[in-house]
């Protein structure tokens, strides 16, 4: 990736400069720039009897040189609550996009001009009208110029499903259905230098939107999971060629070496990390190289020069760290109890620091503390940092990187 | 920092070119990644899909403008693109970033060289738009075409000829481009941009952006044909 040397204080002089940190998980064609994180707007569920009760883009602190080192220092609320969920910046970093499962809105917030303070400047609300009926804008993923979206359902709450795109200020260019066997959606990743895309898959609004006790006990809508990962041509648009992964592979995570063309995802139903590479036919296959178990991993992250892959379970809230030296054989070296739940978890570009979340979805998430954790490797271990309490704000979900 | 004069003035240009022009194993040591981006524009690890096989939907409409050419003159980008696909790069010739203009502009050298083979010199065009209003004088501009063996038909430079202008093509195009300064506030000389290249249709409307990593002229020529076919 894109590594460009900052002078921060020079930056801080002026007045519309994008952030300069960043994960290891975005978009190939987001730059990324060397230099310890400031922030991490955190998109936020609003919880009916806390503060307003809105959804929100909350800023925490992330450098510890600072003051308020690992402390909220904003909050930008938006209307009302829309299952707040996954956030993802435009090309230029200028602009980060919020998606609402449950109402389908998206939310774009400047975070150039201060980027302390993520400003709401655009709401789309018009996401399925535009799309021809897709809902729950789930990743925002930054294309030159335009922003990818791939969504999680179709208007009557099945999962067949789609992605969309918008270009930066906001337009609609197309919607793209998902191949008629592989109907589900979930998260989308582009390798530029092979030109290919994959997309996994989750499940409609139906299943994703209910109560999770309730959903547990219903075995027919159990079985309305996806079960796919779909390779496409990147450049065309066109789906290739389908890998079956049963279980709800969630997130998609390419490796970021050179001549290293695979993937990793895992699977929330079924705890299976999984490896997706090229043959040398061209033809691209899945494999399982770890069980995680049957604790529903949800997010994962890469270390950026692919040795590591963090898991983190919503089931038994732990962090999980597997070695991928071998991609093909997933070994557990470490793991960390986060909490009761555990959701996202992302690694900064140095691979030093890792940050974690704990919500999922609003009618999934089990009674509890809400919050955002940080660890740094430190003699071989990860150790805590900081944790974030949310119960003021509400519920942390996706985190992404800035700074001033 | 030196962008040239005396008798080596495109130091960067020549040895991008060289390294790139024949074998891709030569020896060269600089960050494995950066290297896999700028192999990866010319000899692409895949197969690009056949023009016309695929959409490329119009993503927005550009605004004419007046700007100086190469030769001093005042011209508008219309009259240079107009009827035409046209490929629109933003560059300053003392951009010394590996992956920034030099890559493009030696893909898009390549690019020129693709579309005389392919015999599309009369419907396409490529203009590369400097946005540095200062230094980028019609000599300066002219000098760094020559660097690049541009077609003066079927690749033009300009640059614009005040900020205020320059303000307006950018925000037309949607790039982005900040000075660098130092920390006592210096312009270093340098601009911090993302690296982006637009494809215009012959009604002067976006169909593709490209950035680094996915300059590949190979799909770019595809793309060409693709827009021609409307």
């Amino acid at each position: 990736m894109r590594q460009l040397v900052l002078t921060l204080t020079a930056l801080a002089l002026l007045a519309a400069i994008p952030a300069a940190a960043d994960e290891t998980c975005q978009s190939p064609f987001l730059p990324k720039v060397t230099g310890q994180e400031d922030f991490i707007y955190v998109w936020t569920l609003g919880v009916p009897g806390v503060g307003d009760g809105n959804d929100s883009m909350v800023t925490v602190d992330a450098n510890p040189k600072s003051a308020s080192y690992g402390k909220i220092v904003h909050r930008a609320p938006v209307p009302g609550r829309h299952e707040a969920h996954h956030a993802g910046f435009t090309d230029d970093r200028r602009q980060l996009w919020a998606g609402g499962l449950d109402t389908s809105q998206i939310f774009v917030f400047d975070v150039a001009t201060d980027p302390a303070k993520p400003k709401l400047v655009k709401t789309i609300k018009t996401f399925e009208k535009d799309t021809g009926g897709l809902v729950g804008p789930h990743t925002f993923y930054p294309l030159p110029g335009r922003m990818l979206i791939s969504a999680l359902s179709n208007k009557d709450g099945t999962g067949r499903t789609g992605l969309a795109e918008y270009t930066n200020d906001g337009k609609f260019i197309r919607a793209i259905p998902m191949p008629a066997e592989a109907p589900y959606g979930y998260d989308v990743r582009v390798n530029i230098n092979l030109n290919r895309m994959l997309t996994s898959s989750f499940a409609g609004k139906k299943n994703y939107m209910r109560p999770v006790g309730e959903l547990l006990k219903d075995a027919e809508a159990m079985k309305q999971f996806g079960d796919s990962v779909v390779v496409w041509d990147f450049h065309a648009r066109k789906p290739l060629q389908v890998l079956r992964i049963p279980g709800a592979p969630l997130e998609l995570r390419w490796a970021l070496q050179p001549n290293h063309h695979y993937a990793f995802t895992s699977t929330a139903l079924t705890g299976q990390l999984v490896l997706i590479h090229r043959q040398d036919d061209g033809t691209w296959a899945a494999k399982n190289i770890a069980e995680i178990g049957a604790n529903i991993p949800v997010d994962i992250s890469i270390a950026p020069d692919d040795s590591k892959i963090y898991v983190n379970s919503y089931g038994d809230g732990t962090l999980r760290v597997y070695d991928v030296t071998n991609p093909f054989e997933g070994k557990l070296i470490h793991q960390v109890k986060l909490g009761e739940q555990a959701n996202m978890v992302s690694t900064s570009w140095d691979g030093q620091r890792l940050y974690a979340t704990s919500s999922l979805l609003s009618n999934w998430d089990k009674p509890g503390d809400h919050w955002l954790k940080g660890l740094a490797w430190e003699g071989g271990q990860l150790v805590p940092k900081f944790t974030t309490d949310f119960g003021g704000v509400g519920r942390a979900h996706i985190m992404n990187f800035g700074a001033r | 920092m030196s962008h040239g004069g005396g008798g080596r003035p495109w130091p960067l240009a020549l040895l991008l070119a060289g390294l790139l022009a024949a074998a891709p194993a030569a020896a060269h040591e600089p960050a494995a990644v950066e290297d896999e981006y700028i192999k990866g524009v010319f000899t692409p690890a895949f197969v690009p899909p056949p023009p016309g096989s695929y959409e490329l939907p119009v993503l927005g409409t550009v605004a004419s403008f007046v700007l100086r050419d190469a030769d001093g003159r005042s011209v508008s980008t219309a009259a240079i693109t107009r009827g035409k696909v046209a490929v629109v790069s933003f560059i300053y010739t003392a951009c010394t970033d590996r992956l920034g203009c030099p890559l493009a502009s030696a893909a898009l050298r390549r690019l020129q060289t693709r579309l005389r083979d392919e015999r599309l010199d009369g419907e396409a065009v490529l203009l590369t738009i400097s946005f540095d209003t200062e230094r980028d004088t019609p000599v300066q501009l002219a000098k760094y075409a020559r660097a690049y063996d541009a077609d003066p038909q079927l690749w033009r430079f300009m640059a614009a000829p005040s900020p205020r202008t320059l303000d307006a093509v950018l925000r037309s195009y949607g790039q982005d481009r900040r000075p660098e300064y130092d920390e006592r506030g210096r312009f270093t000389g340098r601009y911090r941009h993302m690296l982006k290249v637009f494809l215009l249709d012959r009604a002067g409307r976006i169909r593709n952006v490209y950035s680094t990593g996915f300059l590949v002229p190979d799909v770019v020529v595809n793309d060409v044909k693709t827009v021609l076919r409307d």
